[in-house]
């Protein structure tokens, strides 16, 4: 569905992303992060707890046929993606915060991803499910290292951190549209086809997990902003990981009907995450601490 | 202004307090011949080291040495003496925000032999014909993002010339060259000016041609300056509400550079320090604490054009090791409620001075516990470029301005202009070498403040048995909102132009967020259709943001003294009655 070189050279890009958000973060953000560690474990919590819980309701809630739901049960537990990043800069979010999320949940995907997919999923399926971790600890390498390579840049140049930070940023937008213009044309067939149950749940367990996210920290009283980064982070997971998990424990037919949910879903997050950014970033200028003019 | 009978106060016996530090009347010897002299001396000492760095939101920034502020603003001087043919005396108004062009054009005004007019950047085109008329300015620098306002102003003023500066000149050319992009065409800033103007850049290499290619020598256009020459016309509404140039000289500028020396001695390290300048540069607090004072102590002033929202200081705060925040009350309330400056608060942060607005104590309390370092307060006022009093750093007393500066004498004056009796407040009037020459061109004004070199502040003040001073109430009707003055007289008139007005009364209430706010009482014309909401949009159309009233009132008659003068003092304690906010500016 994607090729080699273009898989290059989102990871490239994704690369240069990353250097550009670490040039808009200082050690400090990640102590403050650190500091308040209840919004890490709401993160983890609601990624590991809410999400694979909102996967196997759906799946169960509209009646999926057991392939359909095995491949939602994987998505439901994947950890963070690093596009969770991208979004909560935009949304003008806590990207300290997303950024340590994204590497617990990735760290601890070696144990809670196989743990729950066995869970919910053997109620579908029993088959072998091998979820190779090679992959993941390269995804993270991926999306850390430029990120600290950012943070030495900024502290060194603030000028060309900045610069970074500004082409991190249009290249964001730049991707974000690319993916979903080439990705609707190519796959028209395969989404004309595509009953609604396994729309609805694509893109339900997204929206839900925005909401629920959302929701969750809210209450707990992490503060807007956070409450923002921990719904992102919550919603958005590593669909490229769930994807090579299908196609590594599964051949032929069936693992085309098991990705299915995975691959609609890596669009449609782009899609509904796009959107939630826009309102979080207006919401969270709107907070922005305002005071009269000084003298 | 009062009721006091100013004549009496030439009988009343001083009774001036007397630290035992600084004897009041000590003369106060000026470290530098004039501002100029100051300028060239401090760059040739400190020349290779930062002397302001530019930081925008994003983190982008400009550096200018002290070698660079000395090259640049000599050619800017010979810019505008010898391409603009500016004498000696003429008046050059600077319209902008903090940025690296303010320090250059403000030294190169002050090298031509010229006189500095310092213009809020936010004034309406009103205000601006105004101030210019007034000052009789012959050239006007002003920013880019407001270079709408420029033709109106132009029909209507003896302005010559205008030279436009952009927010990032003199940065790198990158970064300077993607800043500006971002500011026009993302953030869309810059108003389009059809107005004729000269950019900044162009007026730097065109006074450099003349420095190079005729050797003109800049040293020469003040080798005549005398301290007690004008320097600078500091507008201010003082006490009638219409806008004066507060005539400040070379000597009084100096003087108090010297009397803030001598009160933080020993706090302030020449060469080494990092002062974040956020407050406006053009406003006379920052103008002698950062580009006069700590200028010439050879700190690097990391400069902030706009600190809206307060998130905008982020990267400066955490970029730079800043060692003193020179503010006011909003500013240090509001940074300590950014999450990412009460965690970490700058680690090489010395001291922050207090001035404006009475700083609260709640505040100054929980700074001194967030940031381990006190907030110095101190008192002044335009009139007095501006330090009168300021705590010392080792006897700092939270609640009080402070004791007067070196060279500086006070009194209390009852309401009958005698001395005010022992432990009585009393209005507090100012003697010593930062008091200004007058109000420009209006001496009549200029006679009703200082009597005998006596300057009546309008402030009600108490004195304790150490002479620590503390500002009890005010005696004008002026409002303060977030450090501005505003004049009721000059909100009334303008409300009483609003079509379907009949009467108005203006005055301030005690607000949480901006120290006072404004508020109108209005009586509509019979018959006439007036809302709230109309008052305000004509007070924006020709009133600074500040001044426009936050709350508008109609209502059907305001109470009048037998004499038929609005009783603003009535209005303002009914108002207090239902106002529910608690505690004054002097809270």
């Amino acid at each position: 569905m994607v090729s080699q070189t273009e898989q290059l050279l989102l990871a490239l890009m994704i690369g240069v992303i990353m250097l550009g958000m670490g040039a808009s973060l200082t050690w400090r953000d990640f102590f403050r992060a650190f500091k308040r560690p209840q919004a890490i474990l709401i993160g983890f919590a609601s990624q590991y707890l809410l999400m694979p819980a909102i996967g196997f309701s759906l799946a169960v809630a509209l009646q999926l046929p057991p392939a359909i739901a095995i491949g939602l049960i994987i998505i439901s537990c994947m950890p963070g993606g690093s596009t969770s990043n991208i979004f909560t800069y935009f949304a003008k979010g806590d990207l300290a915060l997303s950024v340590t999320m994204t590497t617990f949940s990735t760290l601890a995907a070696f144990v809670m991803a196989p743990l729950w997919i066995f869970l919910y999923g053997s109620r579908f399926m029993t088959s072998e499910i091998s979820v190779g971790m090679s992959s993941v600890i390269v995804g993270l390498v991926v999306m850390l290292i430029p990120v600290v390579i950012g943070m030495f840049i900024r502290r060194r140049n603030a000028n060309v951190g900045a610069l970074l930070e500004l082409l991190g940023g249009i290249l964001g937008v730049v991707i974000i549209l690319a993916l979903i213009a080439l990705w609707v044309p190519r796959n028209a067939p395969l989404l004309a086809t595509t009953p609604w149950q396994v729309y609805a749940a694509a893109v339900g367990v997204g929206v839900i997990g925005f909401f629920f996210g959302f929701l969750v920290s809210q209450g707990v009283g992490l503060g807007f902003r956070r409450a923002t980064t921990v719904a992102l982070e919550t919603g958005i997971q590593n669909g490229p990981l769930a994807l090579s998990i299908v196609l590594l424990s599964f051949q032929g037919e069936l693992a085309n009907e098991i990705a299915l949910i995975p691959v609609l879903y890596s669009l449609f997050i782009v899609i509904t995450s796009s959107l939630v950014t826009v309102f979080f970033r207006r919401q969270n200028e709107l907070r922005q601490q305002y005071v009269g003019a000084l003298l | 202004m009062t009721t006091l009978d100013l004549d009496q106060t030439t009988q009343v016996s001083a009774r001036s307090a007397a630290p035992a530090a600084a004897p009041a009347g000590t003369p106060v010897s000026l470290p530098f011949r004039h501002l100029p002299d100051m300028v060239d001396r401090t760059c040739e000492r400190y020349a290779r080291q930062h002397a302001f760095t530019a930081v925008l939101p994003n983190g982008m920034f400009g550096n200018l040495s002290f070698a660079h502020v000395r090259r640049d603003a000599d050619r800017f001087a010979a810019f505008l003496r010898e391409e603009l043919g500016l004498a000696a005396g003429d008046r050059v108004a600077i319209q902008l925000p903090n940025s690296l062009a303010y320090p250059i054009c403000a030294f190169g005004v002050l090298k031509a032999g010229c006189v500095l007019v310092n213009t809020n950047p936010l004034y309406t085109p009103a205000e601006m014909i105004h101030q210019f008329n007034d000052s009789g300015a012959r050239v006007l620098v002003i920013v880019d993002l407001f270079g709408d306002k420029i033709a109106p102003v132009l029909e209507r003023t003896g302005i010559e010339h205008v030279v436009l500066v952009r927010l990032t000149d003199r940065f790198s050319r990158l970064p300077g060259f993607v800043a500006y992009n971002v500011i026009k065409y993302w953030n869309r800033l810059v108003p389009a000016c059809t107005a004729p103007t000269i950019s900044f850049q162009e007026a730097l290499s065109r006074g450099a041609r003349h420095l190079h290619e005729r050797s003109v020598d800049v040293a020469a256009y003040t080798a005549a300056t005398s301290p007690d020459d004008l320097a600078v016309l500091q507008y201010t509404g003082g006490t009638t509400g219409v806008s004066k140039g507060a005539m400040l000289s070379h000597r009084n500028l100096l003087a108090n550079v010297a009397q803030i020396e001598e009160r933080v001695a020993g706090n302030v390290t020449h060469g080494a320090e990092c002062p974040l300048a956020v407050l406006p540069l053009y406003h006379i607090f920052a103008f002698t604490t950062n580009l006069l004072y700590f200028f010439q102590a050879g700190a690097r002033n990391v400069l902030v054009a706009n600190p809206r929202p307060l998130s905008n200081l982020q990267r400066a705060i955490e970029n730079y090791p800043i060692s003193w925040i020179p503010g006011v009350n909003t500013l240090f309330n509001g940074l300590l409620n950014e999450e990412w400056f009460a965690d970490h608060p700058p680690p090489k942060l010395r001291g922050s001075i207090a001035g404006g607005t009475a700083l609260h104590t709640t505040v100054a309390e929980r700074w001194q516990r967030v940031t381990g370092t006190p907030i110095i307060e101190g008192y002044g006022l335009t009139e007095c470029s501006p330090v009168v009093t300021l705590n010392p750093f080792e006897a700092n007393r939270p609640g009080s301005i402070g004791l007067p500066l070196l060279g500086t004498e006070v009194r209390l004056l009852n309401a009958y202009g005698e001395a005010a009796a022992p432990g009585e407040p009393g209005e507090l009037a100012v003697r010593g070498p930062q008091v200004m020459q007058g109000y420009w061109q209006r001496p009549e004004e200029t006679a009703k403040v200082i009597k005998d070199g006596w300057l009546l502040t309008g402030d009600i003040a108490e004195i304790d048995a150490d002479g620590y001073l503390r500002i009890v109430d005010r005696k004008k009707d002026l409002i303060i909102v977030s450090g501005f003055n505003v004049y009721p007289n000059e909100v009334e008139d303008c409300i009483a132009a609003c079509p379907g007005v009949a009467e108005v009364a203006v005055v301030g209430l005690p607000d949480a967020k901006t120290g006072e706010m404004v508020k109108a009482f209005v009586v509509a014309k019979p018959g006439a259709a007036l809302t709230a909401e109309q008052v305000r949009e004509h007070c924006k159309q020709y009133l600074a943001a500040y001044k426009v009233p936050k709350a508008v009132e109609l209502r059907a008659e305001l109470p009048k003294s037998p004499v038929g003068k609005v009783l603003r003092r009535e209005l303002r304690a009914e108002a207090r009655v239902t106002h529910q906010e608690e505690g004054g500016v002097n809270g």
